[in-house]
């Protein structure tokens, strides 16, 4: 048995019992194979939910949820009242919990497993709010928890006064009787326990309650308007920027739906963000009527005062990036990050290394940097990955006579090369084949069109077989 | 005195290119199939006389699979910086001309080059509604097949030639040529049909006409008829 309800318990069957014995106790007993994977799922759904009350919320074991709410309360009106919310909240969602809250982790494990649900302790009241909670409020193991009981140790508070060194002498491990330490002293503050939450807190967040469920997308608009107001200006006031916003909008009926937009580089200005949420807005789906919305900033960046520049003719002439990453953010939001990419130059001999389509950054590349032109000529527009050609006439120091691409026949009227790029010796290629040296040539068929054309490997070079013929690019 | 009719003063009607690279939906398109890099290469020649500044260069992935991406040392070579392009690199053909509206109306872009298959007669005419607006020249690359009347300011039909005579190697290529047919033009309505032979000048890297190969008026537009050298025009499998 996995998990009973309260009939259940009331015949006498605990977690732990055996299917047979079970059914001897109550033989009307209705049972189902546990579903780990659907519960996980299920309790991450919930963990999502208790966002709306702290963006710190993460799984806790198989069976709980672990809210980090520190200087959250005030937001609620008080402790209680927020305790009071959460259980009114999964009530209605059908979900039997029970609640503690205390200063650490531990203790509030304690509360929510051992003791009364709903109960709040005062900061630093963990010692004496957890005296008389039975030792399975410590999250042991169930060996060390048998060993407790056995030396008549059965509350928390028993344990206060025990002498660690003859405690550690009757377990049989020092390991053992480490994790029950650790376990009491986290509970009592002693030692730290970190959260391990399920989203990353956000740099920054505004909420906006709707006291009324909105059921329109137009509410959700004017609500998005109203947050970034309130964010850009704590943005602004601490000086910084910020590249991800999400939208997250809690539904009256215990879901959310959530929605993010990126920036190419750290924004802080509401008219833009807004734009970049004017198409995504429609992926929120109202459903019931949202009744709080939320919206996160990440990958916060400082972020000067922007300067105009002085005159027109000075904007207009100059590259101005903040304009660019402006209109990049906009098509980035509407055909997905890395749709806007710069040609930005690397330091490689290898044509294909020697750049890459970098995805926009804010920035566009400088390629003044660059200051060894390349020896030979470069097409103008080069394929990711060189085709094949099939040659039919080839002489051996020399680009072939003919060669086929795309299944049509091209004879090479005049050709300059070759052009030799060595490999990087220095990296490692996959697979152990040995890197063979390249002999570019540039090609001119019949019709004027103009091919580069390489051949990788020489002939009688001892690394593979014949040499390949690819084409790499075409020229303009 | 006598007045038969209205006579207005002749405009002067702007020389070679005739407003390439100004403000105004460009289409530049294929000669014939596969002449796509000669049509890129035009653009880029084009660009040379268009305002500094950033230029978009949009593409929809098929014209990327069949040609290949942009190459910086291409660009380069060609007398561009390559930092002053922005790629944006779309599936379908509405992004890709969404896209290409959105940089134009920015008013950020100096220009904005399009690679796309199709654009109708709406698509073009809001197109030229913006460029005009913000002076930000449009050139559509489009593939061979482009017929019928859009709103653009003019239709470029470009294809390779054989290159000039090398003066060092005979064997090698020399200066690139186009051949390149003014389909129609708003600007120069009279230029329209005439054929251009053009040969990149390497030292100054600017377009200029082929002296001896003086331009003339066109053959109605056969595909593949043209030069007697072009490959028969292949349409796409499928």
């Amino acid at each position: 048995m996995a998990a009973v309800n309260a009939p259940a318990r009331a015949y006498g069957i605990a977690p732990g019992l055996s299917f047979s014995d079970a059914c001897a106790r109550a033989p009307a007993l209705i049972s189902e194979e546990i579903d780990r994977t659907g519960d996980a799922a299920g309790l991450k759904t919930v963990a999502a939910l208790m966002t709306r009350w702290t963006p710190l919320a993460a799984v806790d074991g198989l069976d709980g949820v672990m809210l980090d709410v520190t200087g959250c309360a005030h937001l609620f009106g008080g402790e209680a009242a927020m305790v009071g919310g959460i259980a009114r909240r999964l009530d209605e969602g059908g979900i039997t919990a029970r609640l503690g809250l205390a200063g650490t982790p531990g203790a509030a494990w304690a509360l929510a497993h051992e003791g009364a649900s709903g109960t709040i302790l005062p900061q630093g009241g963990e010692a004496d709010g957890l005296k008389d909670l039975p030792v399975a409020g410590l999250r042991l193991s169930p060996d060390a928890l048998r060993l407790l009981r056995r030396f008549g140790l059965t509350r928390i508070g028993q344990l206060y006064d025990v002498d660690r060194k003859s405690l550690a002498r009757r377990f049989q491990s020092a390991e053992a009787v480490g994790a029950a330490l650790l376990r009491l002293d986290q509970a009592l503050g002693r030692r730290s326990e970190p959260v391990d939450p399920l989203r990353l807190p956000p740099d920054y967040a505004a909420r906006q309650p709707c006291p009324e469920p909105l059921g329109h997308l137009d509410g959700v608009r004017e609500g998005l308007e109203r947050l970034l107001g309130k964010l850009a200006g704590d943005l602004a006031a601490h000086g910084v920027g910020a590249r991800d916003f999400t939208l997250s909008a809690y539904r009256a009926d215990g879901t959310v739906s959530r929605t993010g937009v990126s920036a190419s580089r750290a924004v802080r200005e509401a008219a833009h963000i807004a734009r970049l949420f004017r198409d995504r807005l429609e992926r929120v789906d109202p459903g019931f009527g949202i009744d709080l919305l939320v919206l996160e900033a990440r990958r916060t960046e400082p972020m000067g005062a922007g300067a105009r520049p002085l005159s027109v003719d000075l904007a207009a002439s100059a590259l101005d990036e903040s304009a660019l990453a402006a209109l990049a953010d906009r098509i980035g939001a509407r055909l997905g990050e890395g749709a806007v990419r710069v040609i930005e130059p690397a330091e490689s001999h290898l044509p294909e290394r020697a750049e890459a389509a970098a995805p926009f950054e804010g920035r566009l590349p400088d390629w003044s940097c660059i200051e060894r032109a390349p020896q030979g000529p470069r097409p103008l527009r080069m394929f990711d990955q060189p085709e094949a050609v099939e040659t039919l006439a080839e002489v051996p120091d020399g680009p072939p006579l003919r060669f086929v691409w795309r299944r049509v026949a091209r004879r090479v009227m005049r050709a300059d090369g070759p052009e030799r790029i060595a490999p990087e010796w220095w990296r490692k290629t996959g697979g152990g084949a040995k890197p063979r040296a390249r002999d570019y040539y540039r090609v001119e068929d019949q019709t004027g069109r103009r091919y580069w054309l390489f051949r990788e490997g020489l002939y009688d070079d001892g690394r593979g077989g014949a040499p390949q013929w690819f084409v790499h690019g075409l020229f303009g | 005195m006598v007045r038969k009719g209205w006579a207005e003063a002749p405009t002067a009607e702007p020389g070679f290119p005739f407003g390439l690279a100004r403000e105004g939906v460009h289409e530049i398109v294929e000669g014939a199939y596969g002449d796509a890099p000669a049509c890129a290469g035009f653009a880029v020649a084009s660009l040379q006389a268009a305002r500094p500044g950033a230029v978009v260069w949009v593409s929809q992935a098929e014209a990327r699979l069949a040609h290949g991406g942009l190459s910086g040392a291409g660009l380069k070579q060609a007398g561009l910086d390559p930092g002053r392009f922005m790629l944006v690199r779309t599936r379908k053909r509405v992004d890709a001309l969404w896209a290409t509206e959105e940089a134009a109306r920015s008013g950020h872009a100096a220009a904005v080059v399009a690679e796309v298959s199709e654009a109708d007669f709406t698509a073009t005419r809001r197109l030229s509604l913006v460029s005009e607006t913000t002076g930000a020249p449009i050139l559509l690359l489009m593939p061979y097949g482009r017929e019928g009347a859009t709103a653009a300011q003019a239709r470029w039909r470009v294809s390779a030639r054989p290159s000039s005579p090398n003066r060092y190697d005979a064997r090698a290529p020399g200066r690139t040529r186009w051949r390149a047919v003014l389909e129609r033009s708003r600007n120069a309505p009279s230029a329209a049909g005439r054929v251009f032979n053009l040969e990149v000048d390497n030292e100054t890297l600017s377009l200029r006409m082929v002296p001896g190969l003086a331009a003339g008026p066109a053959p109605p537009h056969a595909p593949g008829a043209e030069d007697g050298l072009g490959e028969a025009p292949r349409r796409r499998a499928g």
